[in-house]
């Protein structure tokens, strides 16, 4: 098989004057390439196989009840959502109970939040007051579900101190 | 074909059964001159890792303190152990921690097995360190085995993170809140951390999905490169030439032969294509001796020691066990397992660079050291005086981190709280 019309290589001639030894060295290279290419994109396919596209844990996204079950000054931690509902007045916030530092459950203080395990402390807001944590307890968005109960996002963040009225 | 030959009878073959069979697995009787030692080694599997003649420099006890082989020996219980375990452990969130107390109540051996395995896990993480140390401080990671030392790096890493992954199995507090706290000290990586924390955890909490997840990667994958890598560490070291010594101070007897000078008719020694110099039978260095039986009763004698201590370990001490898993009250404090206690400690003052940014930068010095440090000199002795430099930088970190784990487990309490053990 000759590479017609292709000068460079039509040119290319090596010392024995035998032609297409180069075509055959950019077929190995292309071939090369091919393989090496095919085993990166299957490595990088193995990382899409073993990210999971549907999770089977907790939701992120639940209703906690009708806002009459919150009266005004709740601060009410319910710990298998890992989150602090809080009502003052009309007002209604969720607020991370998960600690930002390695992940503990923090337990609602008169203070605020405190995390048992590795000493970080936060104030009524999330704010970090004391310990390693790095920075503060995340406020989830809060909405009124069609149903009138109160539907906490965990999978969107919200402006600390954005309150939803009810 | 040849007529002449008459087949041996029938009654001849069952006659010479027992010796045929014994001859084609035994290719040599039991060795008992030089030349059958040297094919005993050179034909038999298990035996073809050794080198026919070792340097008496890797024999001496005080010099490698067999901590290379203990090791691999441990590695060895656990994965004996460990498939052992694997008949009865179920990785469900819901049956998990049962299978512990069927363990310990149903199973013949079962808390004695989880006890080996959990010993020894402890023990080669412990090991493991030790026979780095010893590396470094006889300046073993020297040309030509800068990479076999990567290659140890990597499996002290994996050590570490073999040990980790078996840590969440049992299913108890101990174990879910030492994962919750390792994933998110992972989380901290910069722009990937979350997502290896995802990818670790299958989910965004550690639940079902994580169990499987470190399942797989205990039983399955991390033995599986380790076993790979621990080939090739002892492959590298035949090729490297044997164990590290210092400079031979006598004039080598060894005929050095180029390998390009080799014709046809030469006789190859028996040692085989070791780098330097080729060694002749009949013209030996005075300073070796004979791997059958020296190295293989030093062998043996190691293993017997380390199985010894394994087995006293577990009839002593019972693998903990705490309550089962509670998501919603987490121990307080919650500790990692000892080994990863200075790195706690350090995540208690900034989350990244205890947790992140400080292992990293000492996993990549360790990495670079043999590229780093590329003087020759020194090579085979505990703490050279040539090497002090070096030797005082790695005994710092070492030092550093062995005060963090002994702060870290006994001087802390309640919310991280500096207590006193003593009082």
């Amino acid at each position: 098989m000759k590479m017609a019309g292709n000068p460079k290589f039509a040119h290319n001639k090596d010392a024995a004057g035998e032609p297409g030894v180069n075509r055959r060295r950019m077929l190995a290279w292309f071939s090369g390439f091919g393989l090496f290419g095919s085993a990166i994109l299957s490595a990088f396919s193995n990382l899409v196989f073993i990210k999971p596209r549907a999770t089977y844990g907790q939701p992120q996204r639940f209703n906690i009840g009708k806002p009459e079950e919150f009266p005004s000054g709740t601060r009410m931690a319910l710990d298998t959502r890992r989150v602090c509902v809080v009502r003052e007045g009309d007002k209604v916030a969720a607020i991370s109970t998960t600690c930002t530092h390695l992940g503990c459950i923090v337990s609602v203080a008169d203070t605020g939040f405190a995390c048992p395990c590795h000493g970080s402390r936060y104030d009524q807001d999330g704010n970090v007051t004391g310990g390693p944590a790095p920075k503060a307890l995340p406020w989830y968005k809060v909405s009124l579900a069609p149903n009138g109960e109160i539907e906490i996002d965990k999978d969107t963040e919200v402006e600390p101190g954005s309150y939803l009225n009810v | 074909m040849s007529q002449a030959v008459k087949p041996p009878s029938l009654w001849t073959n069952m006659r010479e059964l027992p010796a045929n069979v014994w001859h084609s697995l035994f290719r040599n009787p039991l060795p008992t001159d030089d030349l059958q030692r040297s094919s005993t080694s050179f034909t038999n599997f298990f035996l073809h890792i050794h080198p026919v003649k070792v340097n008496k420099n890797t024999l001496r006890p005080i010099y490698t303190m067999g901590l290379g082989l203990m090791s691999f020996f441990l590695f060895l219980i656990l994965v004996v152990t460990g498939v052992l375990l694997m008949f009865y452990y179920v990785p469900s969130t819901t049956q998990a921690y049962d299978r512990m107390l069927d363990l310990r109540g149903t199973v013949a051996f079962g808390i004695f097995l989880r006890n080996m395995h959990r010993w020894s896990a402890h023990g080669m993480v412990g090991v493991v360190v030790l026979h780095m140390c010893r590396v470094f401080f006889t300046g073993s990671y020297k040309k030509p085995r800068e990479f076999n030392w990567v290659i140890g790096v990597l499996l002290f890493l994996l050590t570490l993170f073999s040990s980790f992954t078996g840590y969440l199995l049992p299913w108890d507090q101990l174990a879910f809140w030492a994962i919750t706290v390792g994933t998110s000290i992972a989380a901290y990586a910069p722009v990937v951390g979350k997502d290896i924390q995802f990818l670790m955890l299958g989910d965004a909490t550690v639940g079902q999905e994580a169990l499987l997840r470190f399942y797989v990667l205990h039983v399955a994958v991390l033995p599986v490169i380790v076993t790979l890598l621990v080939a090739i560490h002892f492959w590298r070291i035949r090729k490297d030439g044997g164990l590290s010594r210092p400079e031979e101070t006598a004039t080598p007897v060894a005929v050095s032969v180029k390998a390009v000078e080799l014709s046809k008719n030469k006789t190859y020694g028996l040692q085989g294509f070791v780098r330097g110099p080729f060694t002749k039978i009949g013209n030996t260095p005075d300073n070796s001796v004979f791997a059958w039986p020296n190295l293989l009763i030093a062998e043996l004698f190691v293993f017997i020691l380390t199985l010894a201590a394994i087995l006293t370990l577990s009839m002593m001490f019972n693998a903990p066990l705490e309550e089962p898993v509670n998501v919603m009250h987490p121990p307080n404090p919650a500790k990692a397992p000892w080994y990863f206690l200075g790195l706690q400690e350090m995540v208690s003052y900034s989350a990244f660079w205890g947790g992140v940014g400080i292992p990293t930068i000492f996993v990549l010095l360790l990495l670079g050291t043999p590229y780093l440090d590329r003087r020759t000199a020194g090579v085979g002795k505990w703490f050279a005086r040539e090497r002090l430099l070096a030797n005082t930088i790695f005994m710092t970190f070492l030092i550093v981190n062995v005060v963090f784990v002994i702060i870290g487990t006994f001087f802390r309490g309640p919310n991280w709280e500096f207590v006193s053990p003593w009082k």
